[in-house]
């Protein structure tokens, strides 16, 4: 082999090998859940130990919302139509927390069982909703959600 | 191989003898960080919330800074030329480069950050993950800045433009990284996000010293 | 030779380019008037009202055209930028610089859209979604191409410049895009929305394939009077460009 060549090679070999171990690395990561993100039907079977954080998701439950008129505080029930758990919040909502909307919030169980939220995210309109809640919701067997399942606009062509 | 290492060793040399000019970019971090307590209010809940988000941010800043003189000294006084006409392999000169300017603005960055996370209060159980993110993250500055530099080397408005062209390719490592750090804030598994990004670190360690040659080829042609 | 490079080197030759572009130019336009004119008068007079959206989903015939357009142009732009690179062919070089100003008006043109659109939808102008914010890098990428080849002088080296960021940044779309959607996921809680839910009912999707088509047509024939007016600025100088004029045939 002249000389070119052997550098060639090694070049070549060590791009394979660059992007080979990147690609190990990648399905490392994909092994790893990135949301951490539970239904309420999850989270009572797999019985999450109380002060543990993760995400959970879900529609907000019609009718269960309970405001304090003195303070932020909040309670309402989120719902995947199978099973329900109760969040306690005591923040600034979203603007677009509704009954029946979906929803994320990021905190842990406490001794009773009741969700203890740090954080609410809403989903930012009707025909919105994160995979997740929709999956969770179809394996529930759940029709999917609201108007946005006979919505005649494809959701891939939304801005 | 033994062009690689003395070109390490001198760039690094240079970093050490003109210390006032490779401590810039650090001074520069520090006075954008200390600029948004100033800006924001003091109020510590605020703080910790935008904490990552500036920290990145500032450190983002800071490598584009100092990347903008990466070839420029080399073009100035024909070393580049020399290099293009040495027969040694251009991209490992140019990954020499590269290492160097990590050793002498990402790593000071990475050892500065927990003070920049105090200042910011953070809270301390993102701190160690703030720290992998900024190890991982800021390599892939100096490799795809690196691509940057050399595109622009020459130019003369070359700093303004060198932002434009590689802030959009770093979205991911800012992305990422502030996933990592707020998920830590919320106690939240960051392996993930930490996987993402040294996959996309040695992906990145593997291909931007040959674009970074091939740029130097076009702009010294 | 093999025949692609017999092809790459007959087109990259200047003067036949010039000329077969010429000849191309009127019917790429003329095709593109057809269907645009077709296409607006589906997409106004037949296709129907949607009955949630009401009329402001007509803009989808406008935004997303645009947008696929953009994303395609940046990747038509790398794809010559690669050809012009390996082979050293000075037209695909011209071809791909010609190309980003239109990919960058696309992606402007689907940034607004998108914007007047998002109004009624979601009440506000900007959103930072995940759709949203992926448009504005890659207008962003646009202008970075555009601004470094305006940078250097000397034309040969600005195009093969500009045609190696078009290329890293091909490589970095993918994962700029992915990044951006998980950090919409995870900023929002939100992300890509239901598929396969419904169908759009085949009155509303033809109009959307006429504007598709024509967008290409728009594209070919944009690209290639820009291509035609850089090559002959660069090479008014040239032997070639004296014998096209005796002989008549520019």
């Amino acid at each position: 082999m002249t000389p070119t060549r052997k550098k060639r090679l090694t070049m070549v070999l060590l791009i394979l090998l660059g992007v080979g171990v990147a690609a190990a690395i990648a399905m490392t990561a994909l092994q790893e859940n990135l949301l951490y993100f539970l239904s309420p039907s999850e989270v009572a079977e797999q019985k999450m130990p109380a002060g543990k954080q993760f995400r959970l998701g879900g529609l907000v439950k019609d009718g269960s919302v309970n405001r304090a008129t003195d303070s932020l505080k909040i309670r309402f029930l989120v719902t995947d139509g199978l099973k329900e758990v109760e969040i306690n919040y005591d923040d600034i909502l979203p603007d677009l927390f509704r009954e029946g909307q979906g929803i994320i919030a990021i905190g842990s169980l406490d001794n009773n069982g009741v969700f203890q939220a740090d954080e609410v995210l809403a989903k930012h309109d009707e025909e919105y909703m994160a995979p997740e809640v929709a999956d969770a919701l179809e394996k529930a067997g759940h029709p999917r959600g609201n108007k946005a399942s006979t919505d005649s606009v494809p959701s891939e062509y939304k801005p | 191989m033994s062009a690689f290492i003395s070109l390490l060793k001198r760039d690094l040399l240079l970093a050490v003898r003109s210390r006032a000019e490779a401590l810039q970019p650090i001074f520069f971090l520090l006075v954008v960080v200390s600029l948004f307590p100033l800006g924001l209010g003091p109020g510590p809940a605020l703080l910790a919330k935008v904490a990552v988000g500036v920290i990145w941010i500032a450190a983002l800043l800071a490598s584009t800074l100092s990347l903008d003189k990466l070839f420029h000294a080399d073009f100035e006084d024909g070393s580049l030329e020399q290099f293009l006409t040495s027969g040694h392999s251009l991209s490992s000169l140019a990954l020499a480069k590269i290492i160097a300017h990590w050793l002498s603005t990402g790593l000071p960055i990475v050892l500065l950050s927990p003070l920049l996370a105090i200042w910011l209060n953070l809270p301390h159980e993102a701190l160690p993950v703030l720290v992998k993110s900024l190890l991982l993250g800021t390599p892939i500055f100096s490799l795809i800045g690196a691509i940057g530099a050399a595109l622009t080397v020459g130019l003369r408005q070359g700093g303004q433009l060198l932002a434009l062209l590689i802030f959009p390719l770093l979205i991911p490592v800012l992305i990422l990284a502030t996933g990592a750090v707020s998920a830590a804030t919320h106690n939240l598994e960051s392996t993930a996000y930490l996987l993402w990004m040294a996959a996309y670190a040695v992906l990145m360690l593997t291909l931007a010293p040959f674009a970074c040659a091939a740029s130097l080829r076009i702009s010294l042609s | 030779m093999n025949p692609v490079m017999k092809f790459l080197h007959k087109t990259g030759s200047p003067a036949y380019f010039y000329w077969l572009s010429g000849r191309m130019i009127p019917w790429l336009w003329v095709i593109f008037a057809v269907l645009t004119t077709w296409g607006m008068y589906q997409a106004f007079f037949v296709a129907p009202t949607d009955y949630q959206q009401g009329e402001s989903y007509r803009i989808i015939y406008i935004h997303v055209p645009a947008a696929w357009m953009s994303m395609m142009i940046y990747l038509m732009m790398a794809i010559f930028g690669a050809i012009g690179l390996i082979w050293r062919i000075r037209i695909a070089e011209i071809l791909a610089i010609s190309s980003a100003p239109i990919g960058a008006a696309f992606a402007l043109i689907a940034l607004i859209s998108g914007a007047v659109w998002g109004k009624p939808t979601w009440g506000a102008y900007w959103v930072w979604d995940a759709r949203l914010t992926s448009q504005l890098v890659l207008f962003f990428l646009y202008l970075g191409v555009m601004g470094l080849h305006s940078a250097i002088d000397e034309p040969r080296k600005a195009a093969r410049a500009a045609a190696l960021l078009a290329l890293v940044g091909v490589v970095n779309l993918p994962i700029i895009h992915y990044s951006v959607e998980w950090w919409n996921t995870l900023h929002q809680g939100t992300t890509i929305k239901f598929t396969g839910g419904s169908k759009m009912p085949n009155s509303m999707l033809f109009p959307l394939l006429l504007m598709a088509a024509s967008t290409k047509f728009y594209y070919g024939a944009a690209l290639l009077t820009r291509a035609r007016n850089r090559l002959l600025e660069q090479d008014r100088r040239r032997g070639w460009v004296a014998k096209s004029i005796r002989e008549q045939r520019l």
